[in-house]
């Protein structure tokens, strides 16, 4: 993958927003896969693998439901990452080295998501008595430090996952054969979508939503007979 | 009243953030007290200090409605609420306001935006979809930050009668099936424009890795997710297309 530098900051910059929306500012949902993908696509000037990747890890985003202190995988520099690995490979093999270099950067993502917490958990303690004296200062500087700490977080998994990126084709692309571009690409489509059905069945639960899943189900399922 | 409302903006600005310090001490609690101060401002000296670093105490919610305690909590500090009082109100808060906000938006707005989206690209809307999915989602979301801040100022101490607004009844209601529906749409419609390009072999494997995925994730859901799996069948994928000639 050879990418202008200027594309490659604009990468980074746009993978470094999407981290921080994810959990510190503002949760407008850029974060979301889709939004991600088709955006990251767009500074490549190739929408239609945006929208393609951003699918596949929306579809795997439905296994995650973030309640409480919950760890998950980070899917919006992913995202980031597998569109740039995809673009630089056509087709099919593109989607499959994409999807790995993706589902590898959100594993790191979630990773440092946690580390970032308890760093967090230290400093508040640390500034605790600042914190009980009542000083608004000091809980801003504590606050702000946190916003600082995610963005440089979300920077750095941005340019792991663009590294990967950077390494997929070269270690990857040429070992693989054109069955075995195909069988990646199988793997990442099919778990993905096992996930977005699994992750929607567990927020449905056997309650009278169940039903309306069905229908909706079915609704998509003649949808698509009907298009083909 | 424009004081409280310039008050009230800024806190809403800084409710953007609530989740920027996030830890497993005091999980939202540095960003409540950071949101909050704007509307303590006009306290007296000895009753400032004290109520912004209650404001800083552990917290834990729905960040989309985490504004509603914030609301609440200043109004009790302007009431003269007792400090104990202060504190169990937010505490009773936390429980509350995190599964509404869960319902509502994690397992209800959100995947039905999302599910509709989805369906949306692969009927082959493109980027519009994903730009009508940004605008919309976020009205709904600022409109509940601002709601939450605006019930927590007025009501104070009684809060709890603005988590039984008939609109929230009557939303969580709706966007239970809704959901269901639209990401139930999406799922055939999104595997048919992901597997377009697969020749037909591909396409039956495609259904044969994607039924036994979805049966491991129902039974082993308590130590299997989508990324473990997802890399696990990668990596098998991987093996086999470097052996495969």
């Amino acid at each position: 993958m050879i990418l202008p530098l200027e594309v490659l900051l604009a990468l980074v910059v746009w993978g470094t927003v999407v981290g921080v929306d994810l959990v510190s500012l503002p949760q407008m949902m850029i974060a979301r896969p889709l939004v991600a993908g088709t955006v990251a696509g767009a500074i490549l000037g190739d929408i239609p693998t945006g929208l393609k990747l951003g699918v596949v890890f929306e579809l795997l985003q439905y296994d995650i439901l973030p309640v409480g202190a919950v760890r998950y995988p980070e899917y919006g520099p992913a995202t980031v990452a597998a569109v740039a690995t995809a673009h630089a490979s056509s087709g099919v093999l593109g989607l499959g080295l994409g999807a790995l270099v993706g589902l590898v950067t959100g594993l790191i993502g979630g990773l440092t998501i946690n580390l970032l917490r308890r760093v967090n958990s230290r400093v508040v303690h640390a500034a605790a008595a600042q914190l009980e004296s009542g000083d608004p200062g000091a809980l801003v500087r504590v606050h702000v430090g946190g916003l600082l700490r995610d963005a440089l977080r979300a920077a750095l998994v941005t340019i792991v996952g663009l590294v990967l990126a950077w390494l997929a084709r070269p270690l990857l692309g040429n070992a693989i054969t054109v069955r075995g571009a195909v069988l990646l690409a199988v793997a990442a489509v099919s778990t993905a979508l096992a996930a977005g059905a699994a992750g929607t069945l567990r927020l449905v639960g056997r309650g009278p939503n169940l039903a309306w899943f069905a229908a909706g189900l079915g609704g998509g399922l003649v949808a698509t007979l009907w298009l083909r | 009243m424009a004081a409280v409302n310039g008050a009230l903006t800024r806190a809403l600005l800084r409710l953007f953030a609530v989740q920027g310090s996030y830890n497993y001490e005091r999980m939202l609690g540095v960003g409540t007290g950071v949101a909050e101060e704007p509307l303590l401002r006009d306290l007296d000296a000895a009753k400032y200090g004290p109520a912004v670093a209650r404001g800083g105490h552990f917290f834990n919610a729905h960040p989309y409605l985490a504004g509603l305690a914030i609301g609440a909590a200043a109004r009790a500090e302007h009431d003269g609420a007792a400090p104990d009082q202060i504190e169990r109100l937010r505490e009773a808060l936390c429980g509350p306001l995190g599964s509404l906000g869960d319902r509502l938006v994690w397992a209800g707005w959100l995947p039905f935006l999302s599910g509709l989206t989805m369906a949306a690209i692969a009927l082959g809307a493109g980027w519009i979809a994903v730009a009508a999915f940004l605008f919309i989602y976020n009205i709904g979301h600022v409109a509940l930050r601002w709601w939450a801040l605006k019930a927590g100022w007025t009501h104070g101490t009684r809060v709890s009668v603005a988590l039984h607004h008939p609109v929230l009844q009557q939303a969580g209601a709706v966007l239970g099936p809704a959901m269901a529906v639209a990401v139930g749409a999406a799922l055939p419609l999104t595997a048919a424009f992901l597997s377009g390009p697969f020749a037909p072999w591909a396409r039956i494997a495609l259904a044969i890795v994607a039924a036994v995925s979805f049966i491991l994730l129902r039974l082993l859901s308590a130590r299997l997710n989508g990324l473990r799996l997802s890399l696990a069948v990668a990596a098998l994928a991987l093996v086999a297309g470097v052996l495969w000639p």
